[in-house]
């Protein structure tokens, strides 16, 4: 049935009369929601009854309306004071407006555990990022040594490739205290800087330490003293302009002007 | 809306405005006078009560006032007590023979004025329907006749009336 029949099958009238059954009723708001010209037919049907019957009134008695006001009036006292003032907010919640508070409460709880979610998590970052921090700072101090190591190695593969460098082997002396010590010196023949290499040193007393010599036109030259306690580098010593070997010898703390000639360990002549 | 909030100004108003046409329908149902007064009483006390459940929507307010005052009627005429006092009044009428009293009151108002045009078989089931507030099924079993001819009755004279009534 389209709309326009519906409305002329009289259930317009049965309807605002108050004569459809509970189940057309039912058809009739459905019909009402889904087509306007349903709605506008029982807007109009409605109008011309109300006008038709506002103009056929009969006075009721006189004394019925006080009679009325007075027992809302007793209705009202019952009521606490509040509503009396007509103070819509505080007319007790019917209807949607319990739906709208029952809402907001389940929102403001839903807002109190996510809060209390969010807080949990946030501790959770904060600690997770210190742990970070903490971990980057290691990182960057780790790194920070492999960069000064990586350094002094790249620094001692430059020495040992440059072409201008003379590589003088001091073996161990069979007189040394220890024989199987060796040490190389890397002389740098165009800027006469002497570099030196220990392989193997033993560890000396702690009030002595070793000291480098040159052997110049059969004199010793002091180049240098120095200490063990750098691993695999090149200690770079006194500029020796011209010798014809190079001994170390173990000396007192500071070093000696003259070699100790029984604490010499190693000694290697220059060649070429 | 005022009369939601329960305005008593409003409430006054909706009174002065709109308890005259709701008692002539009362009127034309309940037949007396006093008790009309008694159900328009309870009409405007339950319209007080359930205004905050009168949905625009569905309708106008006078609309539901309207039906708010055949239903209160109709419950009335089916009251135990209205029953018994109908007897009385038959006694009492039948021996001093005037039936007329109350009914003049009514006549040539309202639904009473467009029931006189209606066809004599429309009347009477709409008499049933409206005034007495029979169901369909009920009225085809006191006229005896077919439900399908109660209900197109009742159409038809539910569509003149719209015709009426413009």
């Amino acid at each position: 049935m389209n709309p326009q029949e519906y409305i002329l099958s009289g259930i317009v009238e049965s309807y605002v009369l108050g004569l459809a059954s509970p189940e057309d009723s039912a058809e009739f708001e459905r019909m009402c929601d889904a087509h306007h010209e349903v709605r506008a037919a029982r807007n109009a049907f409605e109008l011309q009854v109300e006008q038709s019957l506002i103009h056929q009134k009969l006075e009721p008695p006189r004394v019925l309306k006080s009679r009325i006001f007075s027992e809302i009036g007793m209705e009202k006292d019952k009521q606490p004071p509040g509503i009396i003032a007509n103070t819509p907010a505080l007319i007790p919640r019917k209807g949607f407006a319990r739906y709208v508070a029952a809402a907001s409460l389940i929102m403001l709880l839903g807002s109190v555990l996510l809060n209390l979610y969010l807080l949990d998590q946030y501790k959770k970052s904060i600690a997770q990022y210190k742990e970070l921090i903490a971990t980057q700072t290691q990182i960057a101090g780790a790194n920070q040594v492999m960069q000064t190591k990586l350094e002094t190695y790249e620094n001692a593969l430059g020495l040992m490739k440059n072409p201008k460098m003379a590589i003088v082997k001091m073996p161990g002396m069979p007189a040394s205290p220890a024989p199987s010590s060796m040490a190389t010196v890397y002389w740098n023949t165009e800027s006469k800087e002497v570099y030196l290499l220990v392989n193997q040193l033993p560890m000396p007393v702690p009030d002595k330490q070793y000291q480098l010599w040159a052997i110049v036109n059969g004199h010793p030259v002091d180049v240098g003293i120095f200490d063990m306690d750098k691993n695999f580098s090149f200690i770079k010593l006194k500029t020796i302009p011209k010798a014809e070997a190079f001994a170390i010898t173990l000396e007192k703390k500071g070093g000696s002007t003259t070699p100790t000639m029984d604490a010499m360990y190693v000694m290697g002549k220059v060649t070429g | 809306m005022a009369l939601k909030s329960r305005d008593d100004q409003a409430f006054s108003y909706l009174y002065d405005h709109y308890s005259g046409s709701l008692y002539s329908i009362i009127l034309q149902i309940v037949k007396s006078p006093e008790i009309a007064g008694d159900v328009l009483q309870e009409v405007f006390i339950n319209i007080w009560r359930k205004i905050e459940s009168y949905d625009p929507l569905r309708g106008r307010l006078f609309t539901w006032m309207l039906n708010i005052s055949r239903n209160a009627s109709i419950d009335m005429l089916r009251s135990k007590g209205y029953i018994n006092n109908q007897k009385n009044q038959e006694i009492t009428d039948n021996v001093y023979g005037s039936d007329q009293v109350t009914q003049t009151n009514i006549d040539g108002i309202g639904l009473t004025k467009f029931l006189e045009k209606l066809k004599p078989e429309q009347r009477v089931l709409i008499e049933l329907a409206y005034l007495k507030g029979y169901t369909h099924e009920e009225i085809a079993q006191i006229e005896d006749i077919p439900l399908g001819t109660v209900k197109t009755r009742i159409r038809n004279a539910l569509l003149q009336l719209r015709v009426y009534l413009k």
